[in-house]
């Protein structure tokens, strides 16, 4: 279990605030945020690496605020792996085994090196130099090396960042499996919210020093609680605009009103009024290529600009004064037999705009 | 357009070539001047062995104990950021512009037994002017700032990083150093070692105002040349040359491959 409990890191200039958060025991938890946001910063601060202003670290319910590095009991796998440059591969893995105190845990250094290397499918490069490892070998060697002394929490700072996408689908999944095999809480930094859906359990999305929304990746996903979370997350349609009051009664609660962005005014059910973003996510846009009687009040008049097909689903861009996204499963692309320059009617119900 | 492009690179190949000529010519006259006959000769006198034993001897203490005090100085000068670092790095820097007779007259002030310093050294029976100990001050003065740089870049060219990864792997901050760094920067730190070393052997002005007795090789060819004239110098020069030689091959292997 990892608690952290408001924290406050100054790193020159930047600081990084506020940050509460907890992941259960053998919980996978994602950091995400853009480049800057203060992601490995958080990590460091984990890992007793950067100097606490306030706040309190919490490992399995002991304080480890004021305890160094090596004594918290934690595997890091840094982003440019740092692999030790005059040691071998088997000595790298083998580190930190060896650098235990004399009667603390004990593991056979060899016996722990083998199983790894097993498990991570590294065996014929036990006794080479770590110079001139490709990069996905690399990874691996800096996962095993991290996993070696057995450690209770894993810290991952954007561990696929420098591997091609076709190792990084299998690396992935490799750790997905680690994970669950040695049943370590993990704590993982990435900027791709994609995947944080792939891996995570829970996921928190940082912005300039401050977590602006955390929950499971479902949740912030569908949910997002503000502009800068739904766009990053990719939740899609993102429109700034303002909301007003169309029913007159001054009831608590919510209302129904007019969202007005640009030239797109949309009826929604709103909390309050004044500036907001409304969010639409592509799969609850409607098209259709002429005018239907429903209840789907928001109906305009669109162009369909390209398409993107992505297997079963594509993804229509729209321009309906402003551009839209609507995500389409392509058999219905092909049944409206869709293309670029489409004049079709695009819908959506209030209850599907998500206002924040 | 060859024709022009490789005029100007004729130029400066020809002004290299002057230089090193002109640090390559005298050494090599100097080594063809001396006859196996003589170097034999030179080689059997008592006095010129014992010199050079007394050289080695006092290169070799002064580069101890600069590297005892000067290697934690360079790793903190490299990987810290304190108060001061920039004037304690200019300081250490000194003694190289700092005119080695200065240097000398300066020692000679400060460890005479008539300073405070010096009179108290000499009370626990450390005497400096006219002893051995004088002569490991006055190479240690000249010598340390070169050890210091070269660790300090030694260890500056080890990624930092490296020692975090090491700590979070369970190691503490001694064992990381000790582990990580220290082998990574070895040969750095070993390669500024031989140059302060070799400094030290051919280090004189100093030497020669604080301890001119027992001599040193360098004070020997000096005492030589001006006593019974060039050609009684020249084997013992060129045996320093040897040595200072053999030192710089050593530096050179020494020296990490991508740096050359």
């Amino acid at each position: 279990m990892i608690r952290l409990d408001n924290l406050h890191v100054r790193v020159g200039t930047f600081d990084l605030r506020e940050i509460s958060l907890e992941v259960p025991k053998g919980g996978y938890a994602l950091i995400i945020g853009p480049t800057g946001s203060g992601k490995t910063t958080l990590l460091e601060a984990v890992a007793g690496h950067a100097r606490l202003r306030s706040g309190r670290v919490f490992m399995h319910d002991d304080d480890v605020t004021h305890l160094p590095p090596e004594r918290r009991g934690l595997g890091f796998v840094y982003q440019q792996y740092h692999l030790f440059p005059h040691l071998s591969v088997r000595d790298n893995i083998g580190y930190g085994i060896r650098a235990m105190r004399p009667g603390s845990m004990t593991l056979d250094p060899d016996a722990r090196v083998e199983e790894l290397a097993g498990m991570l499918a590294i065996e014929p490069l036990l006794n080479r130099s770590v110079r001139g490892l490709s990069g996905g070998e690399q990874q691996r060697v800096a996962l095993a090396r991290a996993l070696a002394p057995k450690p209770s929490i894993l810290l991952l700072d954007e561990p696929f960042a420098a591997v091609d996408p076709a190792t990084r689908q299998v690396l992935r999944r490799e750790l997905r499996e680690l994970h669950e095999r040695e049943g370590i809480t993990t704590l993982q930094v990435t900027h791709d919210f994609d995947e944080a859906l792939r891996l995570g359990d829970l996921v928190a999305v940082l912005s300039e020093g401050r977590i602006a929304q955390s929950g499971t990746p479902e949740q912030v996903f569908r949910y997002p609680n503000s502009a800068f979370v739904a766009r990053f997350v990719g939740t899609g349609n993102v429109i700034a605009g303002t909301v007003e009051r169309t029913d007159a009664h001054g009831e608590p609660g919510p209302f129904r009103g007019q969202f007005t962005g640009g030239n797109l005014v949309l009826d929604v059910v709103a909390e309050r009024e004044g500036p907001s973003h409304a969010v639409v996510r592509p799969e609850d846009i409607v098209l259709s290529l002429t005018h239907y009687p429903g209840s789907a009040r928001n109906h305009m008049e669109g162009k369909v600009v390209r398409l993107e097909r992505l297997g079963p689903v594509t993804l229509v861009h729209l321009d309906v004064g402003r551009p839209l996204i609507a995500s389409l499963t392509t058999q219905s692309v092909e049944e409206m037999r869709l293309k670029a320059g489409t004049a079709v009617v695009v819908a959506f119900k209030a209850t599907a705009i998500l206002l924040v | 357009m060859p024709l022009r492009s490789a005029l100007p690179r004729v130029v400066l190949a020809g002004l290299g070539a002057c230089l090193v000529l002109f640090i390559v010519g005298p050494l090599l006259r100097l080594l063809f001047f001396a006859t196996p006959e003589t170097l034999g000769e030179a080689l059997r006198d008592a006095e010129l062995r014992d010199s050079i034993a007394l050289t080695v001897f006092t290169a070799t203490a002064a580069t101890v104990i600069a590297a005892l005090l000067g290697v934690p100085l360079a790793y903190l000068l490299a990987r810290r950021n304190f108060r001061g670092r920039r004037l304690v790095q200019g300081l250490i820097d000194l003694p190289v512009v700092v005119p080695h007779p200065v240097a000398g007259i300066a020692l000679l002030l400060f460890l005479g037994r008539r300073s405070e310093v010096g009179g108290a050294l000499a009370n626990v029976g450390l005497e400096f002017v006219s002893h051995v100990p004088g002569i490991v001050a006055a190479m240690l003065f000249v010598s340390a700032p070169i050890l210091v740089s070269g660790a300090r870049e030694a260890f500056r060219s080890v990624d930092p990083q490296l020692e975090r990864v090491a700590r979070t792997l369970g190691d503490t901050a001694w064992g990381a150093f000790r582990r990580v760094t220290l082998p990574l920067a070895a040969r750095g730190v070993l390669a500024g070692s031989i140059l302060a070393w070799s400094r030290s052997v051919s280090e004189f002005g100093s030497i020669v105002i604080l301890t001119y007795n027992p001599k040193v090789a360098s004070i020997y060819i000096f005492d030589r040349f001006t006593t019974f004239g060039l050609q009684s110098a020249v084997p013992a020069a060129v045996i320093l040359l040897l040595v200072a030689l053999t030192m710089l091959v050593v530096v050179r292997v020494l020296q990490p491959q991508d740096r050359q």
